[in-house]
């Protein structure tokens, strides 16, 4: 079976070679002021040595320009594991998304695929940011003497690699290519690559052979690791073994930038990585700015700080109330707030426990007409107008309108106010005996008051619940606010004690087909809605209970045909079922979403996007807008 | 002499046991472990895949054994997955949020800590005292009014929120760059001049804000034991030979006020570690405190542990200096209660 995605080639490499474009003159590898110097003393090969042969040339599209080198970068985080969003901010993937969402090989030199099998083919020459070649002895490694290795991973490989339990053939062809094979489609595998903390699938094998003991002698590793207090070769190899982290200043990288500084330090310095394989259309090698400076400082300062003028590019950490002091410091300071939609599917949403332990509401909570009558009696408008200004979107809990899969239905179905309707329906399930104060009473005689809990940390969501309970008194139900702490909300909601609870709504609500709808099935007993179900598929009949409303057990279904099928048409058709089974039920009650995250980025600070979303997945934060080609205008 | 030294070695032992179990125990009061604590927080994220990770470490570190079993290895009663290695073996054990064994971690927060304290007291006695002695010998002056008003300012500003004001002005009007102990740039810079002067003005506001209460505290306490004291028949006897003033006040009820902050060495020693938490916090200090805070939040048992035992010897080791002291101090005191 051939599909449309059977070949992944760098589709950015138009103008390498042979094929060259009008501008193509000016090409010319131009070295980095920063590295120059040790180029000419002989310390670092030049530039056309350590590229690939087969570089990465990004082509210029709409709203990026060619930059200049130099300069630095300063950030905050709150503490060094922190480092980590790093990470996903860096975006340097085997293949990653581009600004439209699509796959495109990164890393790699291409994919082919038919959906089973997988060739990824590395480009010719690319290099470690240490200068040792990345061939696929690092997949090997990672393959067979880490994911395989029964002390280094008790569990066996990742979930991913496994394709109904079954791990997958894995052939090393040559130097530069690898071919993962499983009997049957695996449509998981290159999100997951391309997710904000990806599945790693190979590892610097040179680096850390020197720490493995088949490699390395087991009782000298041993008693570096007693030295290290820790417990064994194992330990202290997965230790250091942690390219998301970047807490290990002796591990090569492929990124953009290296970490520079040892642990533990308040202040850390990463370089420009002389080996990085991009390179811009003049032929600068990315990334522009030479260095990155990230200052550790208490989560509370950070908008004093931005205000101060003592960053240049700062996200995580702010929100939107730190808005009125960022806007106040930027004319003195030399920097502006941007404030980016972030891709949730509601900002404040409801999740109705239908696998709550109390009866009388497990039975209210699968009654269709009940979450449906919930939804009708929230005034959106009045939610959007008190607590986002207005510049959100009344919406159900579903992808927004910037996604492929979008659909007017799936937004405003059961989403308007409607006191009449929703009182129609509740009088229809048979709630019509009132207590004194005009609140229904449920058919044991309690009065009908949903407890509703919620992360105390949320301050937005108990104001937005205040709202509801407002609007919520006119169709006779009462709503009580119970916050609570985090951990121990979700054990509550996994023992059934929860009857509804309230938290942000989808993550990931600008989805393209070929990313797994795993939010909208229960298969994860970390969804409010249904917990128990989520158990059930999650431990494979173990503990929970099985899913038993054919709604649900048609969305767990669609979700196991999606993670079958390798076709996208299939793909789109099946998350278009899903979408639709799940605003029709009103699984969860969505209100408003698009509240926005304000950015800080200096003034002088060029190709960052005035407007575009922000999330975890699958913009990865900044990272799909590519921080290598910001840059420090003149 | 001795035997009391014996005693007092004995009942500090068994304190600081008592203490050790009720630290462990409220610290693992709280549901969950830091594993889970972690695990949730990555799922918050959306990066459910990291929780893997997470799991396969809670065996490692013990925390599948039961709390009274995880808390003697702790201690270093019983062999743990690691052999013995507790705190009475000299091990501190292993922080999880830093990665790091514990002593590795409060060591580098440890001298910074001090340090700041330390001009903190010295701040506080060296400002009190005179304003102390002042308005005790003209007391209802105009002078001793104006000082008590700012006293009980000081007592009632919360300090966090002075904290935020001063970092915020002196940001504005000298340039200091808000919160830490020294500038950025300096802060893996080799000691110098520059990086001496830079850590004096960041100190400043630390100083000001943890010090002002307590001076206005102090204030209040030296004064009401001056004004006691300066109504004794051997004041008046000092007066009336005509000994000098400046003398007659210093040398005999001024001494006598100290005894009360000989008895107080027992809060200052813990004060030095755990004092300030707050206003670190709000401050971005690199001490102890809100590394103390963290701990407890995630609880990173082993690291919150310590910090909480560390303090909690200090106080009882205070405790035994100052009562020694006062004996040397003031023959009046008596050892040992014998009569």
């Amino acid at each position: 079976m051939i599909t449309r995605r059977t070949l992944l080639t760098a589709s950015l490499l138009p103008f390498l070679a042979t094929a060259v474009p009008a501008y193509a003159a000016e090409f010319r590898l131009r070295e980095a002021p920063m590295l120059a110097e040790r180029v000419t003393k002989g310390t670092l090969p030049p530039l056309n040595a350590r590229l690939p042969k087969s570089m990465l040339i990004v082509s210029p599209i709409a709203g990026k320009e060619l930059g200049i080198y130099g300069g630095e970068m300063r950030t905050l985080a709150v503490r060094a594991r922190d480092l980590r969003y790093l990470s996903a901010n860096g975006y340097t993937r085997l293949l990653g998304y581009n600004e439209n969402l699509e796959l495109v090989p990164d890393l790699i030199e291409s994919l082919e695929t038919d959906g089973i099998n997988f060739t990824f083919t590395l480009r010719d020459g690319h290099r470690w940011s240490n200068g040792e070649p990345f061939t696929t002895e690092d997949f090997r490694y990672w393959w067979e003497d880490v994911a395989n290795n029964k002390e280094l991973a008790p569990a066996g490989p990742p979930d991913i690699m496994l394709v109904d339990g079954k791990a997958p053939r894995v052939a090393f062809i040559d130097e530069r290519r690898v071919r993962f094979s499983w009997e049957k489609p695996n449509p998981r595998l290159l999100p997951a690559l391309a997710a904000p903390r990806p599945l790693q699938i190979y590892a610097p094998s040179a680096y850390l052979k020197k720490f493995h003991a088949k490699y390395t002698d087991r009782k000298a590793l041993d008693a570096q690791a007693a030295r290290a207090k820790l417990r064994s070769w194992a330990t202290l190899h997965n230790r250091l073994d942690d390219p998301f982290e970047q807490g290990n200043r002796d591990m090569p990288t492929l990124g953009p930038w290296v970490n520079t500084t040892e642990q533990p330090a308040t202040r850390f310095i990463f370089e420009r990585n002389p080996y990085y394989h991009r390179v811009d259309w003049s032929g600068q090698q990315l990334p522009y700015i030479d260095k990155l400076v990230i200052d550790l400082s208490a989560a509370g300062l950070f908008a004093a700080k931005a205000n101060a003028g003592d960053v240049d590019l700062l996200s995580r950490g702010l929100s939107m109330s730190d808005v009125p002091v960022l806007k106040q410091g930027e004319k003195d300071h030399g920097y502006k707030t941007l404030l980016w939609p972030e891709a949730r599917g509601s900002a404040y949403a409801l999740y109705p426990n239908l696998t709550t332990n109390d009866p009388e509401w497990r039975t209210l909570n699968r009654d269709v007409r009940f979450r449906r009558a919930l939804s009708l009696g929230i005034d959106r408008r009045i939610v959007n107008n008190s607590l986002l200004f207005g510049l959100g979107i009344e919406s159900n809990n579903t992808v927004l309108p910037e996604s492929a899969l979008y659909q007017e239905r799936f937004r405003t179905l059961y989403a308007q106010h409607n006191v009449a309707e929703a009182n129609r329906l509740l009088d229809e399930i048979g709630l019509t005996r009132r207590d004194s104060l005009g609140y229904r009473l449920l058919p044991d005689g309690r009065t009908a008051e949903i407890i509703v809990e919620v992360d105390g940390e949320a301050a937005d969501i108990v104001d937005a619940l205040q709202l509801i309970a407002e609007f919520w008194t006119d169709i006779g139900i009462k709503l009580f606010v119970k916050p609570q702490e985090r951990t121990i909300l979700r054990q509550r909601a996994y023992a059934g004690q929860t009857i509804m609870v309230a938290a942000a709504g989808l993550d990931n609500a600008i989805p393209t087909a070929e990313m797994p709808p795993n939010e909208l099935a229960p298969i994860r007993q970390d969804h409010y809605s249904w917990p128990k179900w989520g158990q059930f598929v999650e431990t494979q009949g173990k503990s929970g209970e099985r899913p038993d409303i054919p709604e649900a057990l048609d969305l767990v279904r669609l979700y196991r045909e999606w993670a079958a099928t390798a076709n996208g048409e299939e793909q789109k058709r099946i998350w278009m079922r899903m979408l639709s089974i799940y605003v029709e039920q009103q699984f969860t009650i969505g209100t408003v979403t698009g509240q926005l995250q304000p950015i800080v980025v200096a003034r002088a600070m060029k190709n960052v996007p005035e407007r575009a979303i922000f999330s975890w997945e699958p913009t990865s934060l900044m990272g799909i807008y590519r921080l290598d080609q910001f840059f420090y205008g003149r | 002499m001795i035997l009391f030294l014996l005693r007092r070695f004995v009942t500090m032992a068994l304190t600081l046991l008592a203490i050790s179990a009720l630290v462990f125990i409220v610290i693992k009061l709280p549901p969950g472990d830091y594993l889970s604590n972690q695990i949730e927080e990555l799922r918050a994220q959306g990066d459910a895949a990291a929780a893997a990770k997470a799991e396969f470490l809670r065996h490692q570190y013990g925390l599948d054994l039961p709390i009274w079993q995880q808390y003697l290895v702790w201690v270093g009663a019983m062999p743990g997955p690691n052999g013995w290695a507790g705190l009475l073996q000299g091990d501190w054990g292993w922080s999880f949020e830093y990665q790091r064994p514990v002593n590795e971690v409060v060591n580098r927060a440890l001298a910074l800590t001090i340090l700041v304290n330390i001009v903190v007291v010295i701040f506080v006695h060296i400002v009190s005292i005179p304003i102390a002695l002042y308005s005790a010998t003209r007391q209802y002056s105009l002078g001793d009014t104006l000082v008590t008003l700012f006293g009980y300012l000081g007592l009632a500003t919360p300090n966090f929120l002075l904290a935020l004001v001063l970092l915020y002005y002196l940001n504005r009007w000298f340039g200091i760059s808000i919160g830490g102990l020294m500038d950025p740039r300096f802060t893996d810079a080799s000691m110098s001049m520059e990086k001496m002067s830079s850590i004096m003005s960041h100190l400043i506001v630390p100083v000001v804000v943890i010090g002002l209460s307590g001076t206005a505290a102090m204030i209040r306490r030296m004064r009401a034991n001056l004004l006691d004291e300066l109504q004794k028949p051997y004041t008046v006897t000092a007066r009336a030979k005509s000994v000098p003033p400046m003398r007659a006040l210093i040398k005999y009820p001024f001494r006598m006020a100290l005894n009360p902050f000989v008895a107080d060495i027992g809060n200052l020693l813990p004060h030095l570690v755990s004092g300030s938490v707050l206003v670190s916090l709000v401050l971005s200090l690199p001490t102890v405190g809100p590394i103390l805070l963290q701990a407890l939040k995630m609880q990173d048992q082993f690291l919150a542990g310590f910090i909480l035992m560390f303090v909690a010897v200090l106080t009882v080791v205070g405790m035994l200096i100052s009562d020694l002291l006062l004996a040397a101090l003031d023959p009046r005191i008596r050892i040992g209660g014998q009569a």
